[in-house]
């Protein structure tokens, strides 16, 4: 009885959310994060719609679409900082929907913002500090100090160190924001709009830090518009088109899928 | 020159302990994003804290620090997490929980004067300390004065090491500066929101023990002192600390030596400097 209750409850949900059946979505083996149903409205707007999707240990994941298809909205579900209406989101295996941002982040996870929000009043140095200070509870100033260093090594900052936070160029904020998640010992970094506004130059400088970030161990979930880019790196592509999942396959797939040159080119494909 | 200096001692004085007030206001401002209408009543319970101590259990004033400190820092902690949660989860948004927070910042506000009022009645409360004054130059100076400065400016200095030394005062930094980048760097974001709140509620508490060594206050004393500390605020710039501390001592000054004409016409100034202020900077004098 018990059973038939849970099947009618789950059906229920499925039909709440507007899907048209309930998720047979089954995961890979390797998955890191799974995201299972995942619907989120804002009002009479449905801004992610039933979609299921993982990240799979060690790889570089794009997240494409056009404006406004719930891209953003997605990483702010996975990472906490928006209830999800429906749906289950998995992080190695533990449920982190429901959690806050902050226990995410002890859990692993880092992440950086569409318009970077570095601290404005502190140094470069502090603000990675923040990250090697508090992403993993009860750590030392002197061990946060040295891995502070290191980090700034890694992403290659030593020259801007000087510089107060609110005059650095657009690219270095953008490394800062990195620099900053990379500080809380994440397993996963999901990167949202890292080369946007970049130059040519500067998109190369970017795209070398993503695959040395993954060199590192971290399985990287990027959210990017610069094409050029998300084809060269990823290994594994998903779009998202009005808050549904339309596409996922691998970058040669997703560039010769027709409903992906629809949406891209306007229908004239 | 004896009003000279006595205006540039007592100006000082009365600037420390605004600037105490702007401090606590600040902080539940600034970070926890609640304009706290009931701040001075949580300065006048730790000042009647503190003539209970010294008027009935003898003590010195100082062992006001001790008791009324605790109390208000648990209150304050209380509230956050009870109330002001309610009402974040509540609001749609962090703009209505502003307004929402400054509602319920009211409720508080005339329930503790009310208890306040039932409590210790509506005479006008003082007791004497340190009644003797101390030569300075031409200018005689109370002593007691001289002491509440001395412990307001220790004050000042321990919560600027607070914020720059400590763990906690990194971790309100980064919360102030921006909340939703603090939280993904680990930082507990709830909990410093409500440890911010009460700290602000200690910050008033050590600003009603000094108030209470230096002048009278009745039990509906504590919404002019609610009313300085916003207009330093605004003054000295949002999330500002060191603003807080130059706007409190600039009001301190102007306070005290608009004072020896005539009391009635502080507040009236007061706001005329606001009022240039925003025109010639909105953003206050030290804000972003």
């Amino acid at each position: 009885m018990s059973d038939l209750n849970e099947i009618l409850l789950e059906e229920e949900a499925a039909a709440d959310c507007g899907c048209d059946e309930k998720s047979t979505f089954v995961p890979d083996a390797d998955a890191v994060i799974v995201g299972t149903n995942l619907t989120k409205r804002f009002g009479g707007m449905t801004a992610v719609d039933c979609v299921d999707f993982e990240l799979r240990e060690g790889e570089i994941l794009g997240l494409i679409g056009p404006n406004g298809a719930g891209k953003s909205t997605l990483f702010n579900l996975v990472s906490g900082f928006l209830p999800i209406d429906v749906g289950t989101i998995t992080f190695n295996g533990v449920k982190i929907s429901g959690l806050n941002p902050d226990r995410i982040c002890h859990l692993g996870l880092g992440r950086t913002f569409q318009a970077a929000k570095n601290f404005p009043d502190m140094n470069i140095f502090d603000n990675i500090r923040i990250g090697a200070l508090f992403g993993i509870k009860g750590k030392s100033y002197e061990q946060a100090d040295i891995e502070t260093e290191e980090i700034i090594k890694f992403v290659g900052l030593e020259k801007y160190l000087k510089m107060a936070v609110p005059d650095l160029p657009l690219a270095i904020q953008k490394q800062l924001e990195v620099a900053r998640a990379l500080a809380t010992k994440p397993t996963v970094i999901m990167l949202d709009e890292l080369m946007a506004g970049l130059n040519p130059a500067e998109v190369d400088e970017a795209m070398a830090l993503v695959r040395k970030i993954r060199s590192g161990g971290i399985t990287v979930l990027m959210i990017e518009h610069v094409m050029k880019a998300i084809m060269a790196i990823c290994d594994r592509i998903i779009v998202l088109h009005h808050g549904r999942l339309i596409a996922e396959g691998t970058p040669d797939e997703i560039a010769n899928n027709p409903e992906v040159i629809e949406i891209y080119l306007g229908g004239e494909a | 020159m004896t009003l000279f200096i006595s205006i540039l001692i007592n100006g000082c004085v009365l600037g420390s302990v605004y600037a105490l007030v702007a401090m606590g206001l600040n902080t539940q401002y600034g970070v926890a994003r609640i304009l706290n209408i009931a701040h001075g009543e949580f300065i006048i319970l730790a000042a009647f804290i503190t003539l209970d101590l010294v008027t009935k259990n003898h003590t010195a004033p100082f062992v006001g620090f001790a008791v009324a400190i605790p109390v208000v820092f648990v209150i304050s902690f209380a509230l956050h997490r009870t109330l002001y949660k309610r009402v974040k989860d509540i609001s749609a948004n962090d703009g209505a929980f502003e307004g929402n927070a400054i509602l319920a910042a009211f409720g508080i506000y005339f329930i503790v004067q009310n208890l306040m009022q039932t409590h210790w009645g509506s005479a006008t409360a003082a007791y004497q300390f340190m009644p003797y004054s101390v030569k300075i130059g031409p200018a005689d100076i109370s002593a007691g004065n001289l002491v509440v400065l001395l412990i307001a400016v220790l004050i000042c200095i321990a919560y600027n090491l607070f914020l720059s030394q400590t763990r906690l005062g990194k971790a309100i930094r980064a919360a102030a500066q921006d909340p939703a980048a603090a939280a993904m760097l680990g930082v507990r974001i709830n909990t410093i929101m409500a440890l911010c709140f009460a700290i602000g509620g200690v910050l008033a508490a050590c600003a009603g023990v000094l108030i209470s060594m230096k002048e009278p206050f009745t039990s509906i004393s504590g919404l002019g002192y609610t009313t300085i500390a916003i207009i330093i605020v605004v003054l000295g710039g949002l999330g500002s600390v060191k603003g807080a501390i130059l706007g409190g001592f600039i009001l301190g000054y102007v306070g005290f030596a608009v004072s020896v004409y005539d009391s009635g016409f502080m507040l009236s100034v007061f706001y005329l400097i606001v009022l240039v202020l925003l025109i010639v900077r909105p953003k206050g004098l030290m804000g972003r």
